[in-house]
Formats: structure tokens, sequence, C-alpha cells
């Protein structure tokens, strides 16, 4: 009850601040991503093999600079989805295996040049990997935050999902912006 | 008009309308009000659907704060027109997307977040429900319905209510209309029926009977008492028409009754004139014919006395026969009188106390010469002393006058005996006298008609023997008089026993007043003795009368003072104070009953007795005035001796003894009865 109490009150903090818009400090905008976040892993389904255990934590990976601060901990701290807790690691590019561990990867706008390798590390993993930067999800990530008149609105790869063997619920796509993967090679999409 | 007074079938059919009425309108209003309920149940489950599926829709955007989507969610409801508005508000209470149904005035929102789930806001339902993102509360979202499908239903509803009430009600009109005639018509027959018979009284109408409910058996019990009424009434109608007839025979009874009642009254009047004319004949009659007696009688007295004197006896047999005729005459005419007297119930009773012995001595005496004439004997026995009885001592000494002058007159060589006895029977004290001969007797045939007057029991005997017929007849009714008896035994050839049996205490009503009177005389008898002993006052206008009064009273050794008139009378009685009066009636100016009045009325004269002699027969009225004896014209000289007598020498006995009555004179008389013995005998019959 205490915790529940606490629980609603860390949340109402965390978007709290929504109306006033996600310009007016990062701080903010990141605690409404972190909601996002929190919100995507309840609408996208990973496949059994995802997880070892049925009770395993979803696991999330911050990968490069880490712009949530403790907001994205404090976001899913004590919350389980479907009886999983969330364990949050903090990745750099050079733990590069690593990122297979995760179920969902967070990949930092500070990571922008590596986007490319990034995606080809995790692709065909069941890990959701979420940009932070424009043109991720065109790119081959799976989803992408972007900000649209002062709104965070996010864009999501349909195919990228479907080679990571991801079930993205339709609730979440009629809010998303599907983009079209665009190979920077200039390769058709498969 | 009264919901009570409407007719049978009116309220049947209402009762029908009612009952059906109240029983659909009532389970149609438990169905649509359970159905109106339910469905509201319904619209609010179906909002509460719509809530979850919008909130579910709704979820995402809220999550990720996607106004414009959430927006869009709520837009989908424009395709439900029941719903006006749809808001959601985020978890902090703010309002975070609205719809608002275009044809809805723009109206205030509630209050965000009040209790979960449903409720009726004035005509409006309402939802508040939880938005949730994988079991977790984003937002919570308000629908407002305003329940125009409930609304629409209820109309509808009520429409097809209404109209089916109507349809059934006119149904149920149409079917009882028809049914209720079941019971009205026999009722209505029946009313008819009643009514029919009430008002033209034909107790012979019948109702019909339909079928056999109560209705069937009340009109049979109505025709059943129709029966019986129609019974009564025809006995009632015969008893009335018999009735009618006999009131017919009765009126017509009547007027028989009333002409003959008037013929009755008619013959009545002319009756009472006749009497009327009778008594005044008769009246005229004994007066008319005494007068003249009275001289022819009272002159041969004188002559004979007279030509007995001279010494010329040759003439003294011819005197003495018109003697004889003369007193025949007046017995006769006496007899006649008293008979028609009694007849009339105009011979009253002048009752007095009188000593018996003494009278049967008086009547033997007088009889005895007339006994010893026939050669018979008499012998009288008195059982013990018989002391006094109470009567008419004038009609108890004619009877036995009468009985013993006719024995005599039929009995030769033979016995008369006389028997008095006393006794008691059935508590009364009765006198009997019995008379006995040896003489001719009477025949049973004789005996049926003895008693009845005028009835001579043969032609014969009255040629042979005399009389006028009328004694025995005279002597039954005075016995009857005196409520006593008289009766005969008698063989032919043998003899005859007459017994009379009289009460010793006659009591009539104007007896007793009489004897009152009589009683409370008797001491005044006594002042007499200072009055003139010899003198006696004769006051009548007939000179004939004063001339034989006055020489026969001082014959007598009386001196005698006559006056012609009334006044006169008067005048002279206080002259010379006589100790008796003879007074007359008929007198011109003052007449006798004035006279009698007068003297009574003066103290100094009231005590002197007055003797009436006169024809007029009415003592009653001398006796009331207060005189002393009552005389009639002709005079019997030796009556009128012996009462003026005993008024000189005993006036204890001039109150009892001397009472005299209209037929004493003859009585008295011996010469009398003996020429009446000859002359006209009691008939009796060998």
């Amino acid at each position: 009850m205490k915790k529940f109490g606490l629980l609603i009150v860390l949340f109402a903090m965390a978007l709290g601040s929504h109306a006033e818009g996600v310009g007016s400090s990062d701080s903010s905008e990141y605690l409404i991503k972190a909601g996002f976040i929190y919100n995507f892993a309840k609408l996208v389904e990973w496949p059994t093999i995802a997880f070892p255990q049925p009770d395993s934590p979803i696991v999330i990976g911050i990968l490069g600079d880490d712009p949530f601060g403790a907001t994205l901990d404090r976001t899913v701290a004590d919350k389980k989805i479907e009886g999983r807790a969330f364990v949050i690691k903090r990745l750099k590019w050079s733990d590069l295996k690593n990122f297979k561990d995760c179920n969902i990867l967070f990949v930092s706008s500070s990571e922008k040049d590596h986007i490319d390798s990034i995606v080809d590390a995790v692709k065909f993993l069941p890990i959701l990997t979420i940009g932070d930067t424009p043109g991720f999800a065109a790119r081959g990530g799976i989803m992408n935050f972007v900000v649209e008149d002062n709104k965070v609105r996010f864009e999501v790869n349909l195919d990228a999902a479907k080679h990571a063997d991801l079930t993205i619920s339709s609730r979440l796509l009629t809010l998303a912006r599907i983009v079209q993967q665009v190979r920077a090679d200039g390769r058709k999409p498969e | 008009m009264n919901l009570k007074n409407l007719s049978i079938k009116r309220k049947l059919v209402l009762i029908t309308m009612l009952t059906s009425g109240v029983a659909v309108v009532l389970s149609s209003a438990g169905f649509l009000v359970y159905d109106l309920i339910s469905f509201r149940h319904s619209l609010s489950e179906d909002l509460i659907t719509q809530a979850e599926i919008i909130g579910y829709n709704s979820a995402a955007a809220m999550a990720f704060k996607d106004e414009s989507a959430a927006t869009g969610t709520l837009s989908a409801l424009r395709a439900k027109d029941d719903i006006v508005s749809a808001v959601l508000y985020t978890r902090d209470g703010k309002m975070f997307a609205q719809y608002v149904h275009s044809n809805t005035p723009q109206q205030n929102l509630p209050a965000p977040i009040p209790e979960r789930g449903y409720h009726f806001e004035g005509s409006y339902l309402e939802v508040f429900q939880d938005v949730t993102l994988n079991g977790e509360p984003v937002g919570t979202l308000f629908l407002q319905s305003d329940m125009r499908r409930w609304n629409a239903r209820a109309e509808r509803y009520a429409m097809i209510f209404f109209s089916f009430v109507l349809v059934s009600g006119f149904f149920a009109l149409l079917v009882s209309s028809k049914l209720q005639k079941l019971i009205s018509v026999p009722i209505l027959h029946l009313e008819d029926t009643m009514r029919m018979v009430s008002t033209t009284k034909n107790y012979e109408v019948r109702a019909t009977k339909f079928y056999s409910d109560e209705i069937g058996r009340l009109i049979d019990g109505f025709n059943t008492m129709l029966s019986e009424i129609q019974q009564r009434d025809m006995a009632f109608h015969q008893a009335n028409d018999e009735l009618k007839t006999r009131t017919m025979e009765l009126e017509g009874e009547i007027v028989r009754r009333k002409e003959m009642e008037k013929e009755l009254v008619d013959a009545k009047l002319s009756a009472d004139d006749a009497n009327r004319a009778k008594s005044a004949f008769l009246a005229n009659m004994s007066h008319e014919l005494r007068t003249p007696l009275n001289a022819i009688i009272g002159y041969s007295e004188m002559l004979e006395e007279e030509t007995n004197e001279l010494g010329k006896v040759e003439n003294v047999k011819d005197l003495q026969k018109i003697q004889g005729a003369g007193k025949h005459l007046l017995a006769l005419i006496n007899d006649v009188l008293d008979l028609s007297k009694i007849e009339a119930g105009r011979m009253g009773l002048h009752l007095e106390t009188f000593n018996i012995t003494q009278m049967v001595e008086e009547i033997v005496n007088t009889l005895h010469p007339t006994i010893l004439k026939n050669s018979n004997t008499i012998q009288v026995r008195l059982a013990g002393e018989l002391g006094v009885m109470q009567a008419d001592i004038t009609k108890v000494r004619q009877i036995l006058f009468n009985l013993l002058s006719n024995a005599t007159k039929f009995t030769d060589h033979g016995t008369i005996s006389l028997d008095l006895d006393r006794s008691t029977v059935e508590g009364q004290d009765w006198i009997r006298f019995r008379v006995a001969d040896t003489g001719i007797g009477i025949t049973p045939k004789q005996k049926a008609k003895l008693f009845q007057e005028f009835t001579q029991a043969d032609v014969s005997i009255a040629r042979k023997y005399g009389g006028t017929g009328l004694g025995l007849a005279i002597s039954y009714r005075y016995a009857h008089l005196m409520k006593g008896r008289i009766s005969v035994e008698s063989e032919p050839g043998r003899g005859s026993v007459f017994t009379v049996d009289i009460p010793s205490r006659v009591m009539t009503e104007a007896a007793d007043a009489v004897q009152a009177e009589k009683i409370k005389d008797l001491p005044s008898a006594a002042d007499q003795t200072k009055s003139n002993v010899d003198t006696i006052l004769v006051i009548d206008d007939d000179s004939v009368v004063r001339d034989l009064m006055s020489r026969f009273l001082t014959k007598l050794g009386f001196r005698v003072v006559a006056a012609s008139s009334g006044e006169e009378g008067l005048r002279l009685a206080k002259q010379i104070n006589p100790f008796v009066v003879t007074l007359d009636v008929i007198m011109p100016d003052c007449d006798g009953w004035a006279v009698l009045n007068k003297l009574k009325a003066d103290p100094e004269l009231a005590d002197i007795p007055v003797i009436m002699v006169t024809v007029v027969d009415n003592e009653t009225m001398g006796f009331k005035l207060g005189a002393s004896n009552y005389l009639l014209k002709p005079v019997d000289r030796d009556r009128l001796a012996i009462l003026i007598q005993e008024h000189r020498v005993t006036r204890h006995s001039t109150v009892i003894a001397g009472m005299p009555s209209p037929a004493s004179h003859r009585d008295a008389s011996p010469e009398t009865e003996r020429v009446g013995s000859n002359g006209t005998a009691k008939r009796k019959k060998k």
C-alpha cells in the first residue's frame, strides 16, 4: 500500500510536467521518455526465447551517455510486467557483446555514429531497439523517439520489429509513425 | 349520476371493463416498468462496455500523451447518437481529451474523478471508467448518455401501452356487452314483469325463466309468489264481491227495516192516539156513567129506607131491584175499568201493613148473608197467629172476595172453607189463602181458559148465574201484580180448590215510598183531639152529592157542613175545624187538588183527614198530595161510614186500615156484593 502510494506519487511526478511541454528541460523530456519506455514494454511482446526464465526480468540497456539520470530507474522501480521486473544496465559501445543480454536497448543520441553497427549487431535478436536520434528507425532501429511540436512522439520500423521477432501491439502502432527502412548502402529493404 | 344507481347492464359492463382494465393496465405497466428498468440496466451495461472499449482504445494514447489520437478515438463515438459527451481525464484530474456530440448544446462537464461506475444524473446516464494500460491506470474516462434510446423506447411503449389498453378495452366492451346479457336480460325481464304486475294488477302474468342459476331461482320464487298473490287476490275479490252482495242485501234490509220502522212508528203513533182517545173515552165514560148511577143508587137507597119507615112494604122490593140493578151496573163498569187499567199497565200498588186475621174476618162477615142464602156453611181455619202482612190490602181483599163469592155462587147446600197459613219458600215468606168448595167444579177444558177475561166457561152459565166474567181474570192479574200466584184444582161435580200465594212483604219502589210517608204521618194523628169531633165538612160542587152526603151522614149522627166550591170549603174548614173533610176533585175555579194542597199547607188544617170522593180515578195523585182515603163515586155509603168512624174513634188505624182504593167500595159492602152476586155471577159451572 505504501509502495503503491509512492508509485502514484512518482508517476504523477513523472507525468506532471507533460503539459508544460518537453522542451523546457531535459529532465522533463526524459521523464516522459522514461515513461514511454516503460509503456513500450507493456505493448511489445517478446518471443519466449528472449527470457531464460518465465520470471526473468526485463533488462533495459542504456547505451552511451545516460540522458535519464535516475529518472528511468525511478520509473521502473518496483514495477512488473507479467511477473517480470526491470533491470537497468548502462552500456558502452565497447560492451557490444553484452547487448545480447538486453531486452530493450536504448541507444543514446551520443551513439549516433554507431547506429548501423549497433543495428547490425542486434539484428535478428529479440531486442527492442529504441533510438533517440532522428532517422534511427529508418536505419534499421525498431523504435525511435522524435519531438514534434514540442511533443514526444515515436517511430516504428515494422520490418525491423519483424526481424527481431517482436510483436508490437496495434494500440502502440496507431500512435506511432511507421517508417520504412532506408539502407545506407542503398540496398532495398528486405 | 351516482354510480350505485346505474342500471345492472351498465354496472356489469363497468365491472367487466374496470376489472379487465385494471388487469391489463397493471400487467402492462408491470411489464413496461420491468422492461424499462432492465432496458436501462442494459443501457448502462452497454455504456460501461462502450467505456471499456473507448478506454482500451484510448489507454495507449493516454499513456503516450497522444491527445490527438485520444481525441480521434473519442470521435469514434460520433456513431453513437445517444452519447452526448465523452471526456478523458489524466490521473491527476486534468482533462486530456474530450468529445461533445455535435447536436448537444455545450454543457458543464462534471467534476473529474468522482465515483467509478455508472449513475444517473438527471436525464443522463453517466459512466466513470478507469483507463488502464496492462492493468495499470493511466486515466479516467467519462461518458455521458442522454438515454434517448431509453426515452424512445419508453415513448414507444407508452404508445403501445395506450393502444393496447384501448384495443383491449374495446374488445372487453364488445365481449362484456354481449356477456352481460346473460345476467341483465333475465333481471330486466323480471323487472319488466314486476312492473307490469304492479301497474296493471294483473297477477296472471308469469316471468320466463332463462337459466337455472340464482336468477332463475329468483324468477321461480317470484312466480310462486305471484301465484300465491293471484290466489289471494281471487279469494279477496270473491270475499269482496260476497261482502258487496251482503252489504247490498243488508242495505236493502236496512231500507226495508227503516220502512217497517216508519210504519211501526206510524202505527205506534196512531195506536197512541187511539189509546189516548180510548183513555179519554174511558175516563169520560166512567164519569158520565157514574154520575147518573150515583143518583140512581143514592136516591133508591134513600127511598127504600123511607118507604120502610112508612111501612109501604110492597114498594120496597121494587126499590131494592132498582138498587141491585144499579149496583150491578156499577160493578160491571168498575170491573171493565179495572181490567183496562191493568192491561194498560197503569194499575199501581198501594202497599200497607195490615192484620191478616182482621181482614179475613171483615170479608167473611160481609159475605155471610150471601153464604147463608145458598144454604152453605163456611169454615175458616187459621194456622196459628198469622200476624200482619204488607200488601195492597184492597187487592188482596178483592181477590178473596171474588173467590169466596164465586164459591158461594156455585155451591148449594155445601161447605165453603178458607184456610190460611204462613210458610217460607226459597227464603221468602208467603201467605197462602186456600178457598175450597163442594160445588159444581170445573172441567179441565174450562180450567185452561179460566183466568182469561170475558171468557165465560159456558154461555149458559152466564144466563144461569150471571156475572161479568171478569172476577177471576182480575184476581189473577192482582195476584201477579203483587208477585204472587193463583192456581186452581177441581173435579167436576165435587168442587174446586183455589190457592192464592202472596208474599208476606210485597215490595215495589213506589210502595216503599208510600209506606214511608204513612209511617211519618202516624204521630200527627194524635193532635186531632182538639178538632170538632162531630162535624164533617163536605166540599162538592154537585148539589145532588151534597144533598145525598148530608142526608146520609146526618142519619149516622154527624153534623154536616157543605161547601159548593173550593174557596168556600177552605174558608169553612178554618171556621169550623171539622174532624174529617170529604173533597171532590172536579170543581170550577179552585179544583179539589188545589184545595187539598192548601189544606195540607196550612199548619192548623194539615192534621184534618181528607177523604177524596170523586169520579177522577187518580188515587196516586190524591195520596201524594196528602189525602187519607180515596173513594170513587158513586159512593159506597157503608165504606164511607166505616172510614169516618175510624177517623173519629181510632186515629192510628186511620192511617193503617183506612186506606181505600178505587175498587174498595165494592169489597166492604155486603149489600153491594149481595146484589152483585145475584145479578152478575162470576161463573162457575157444574
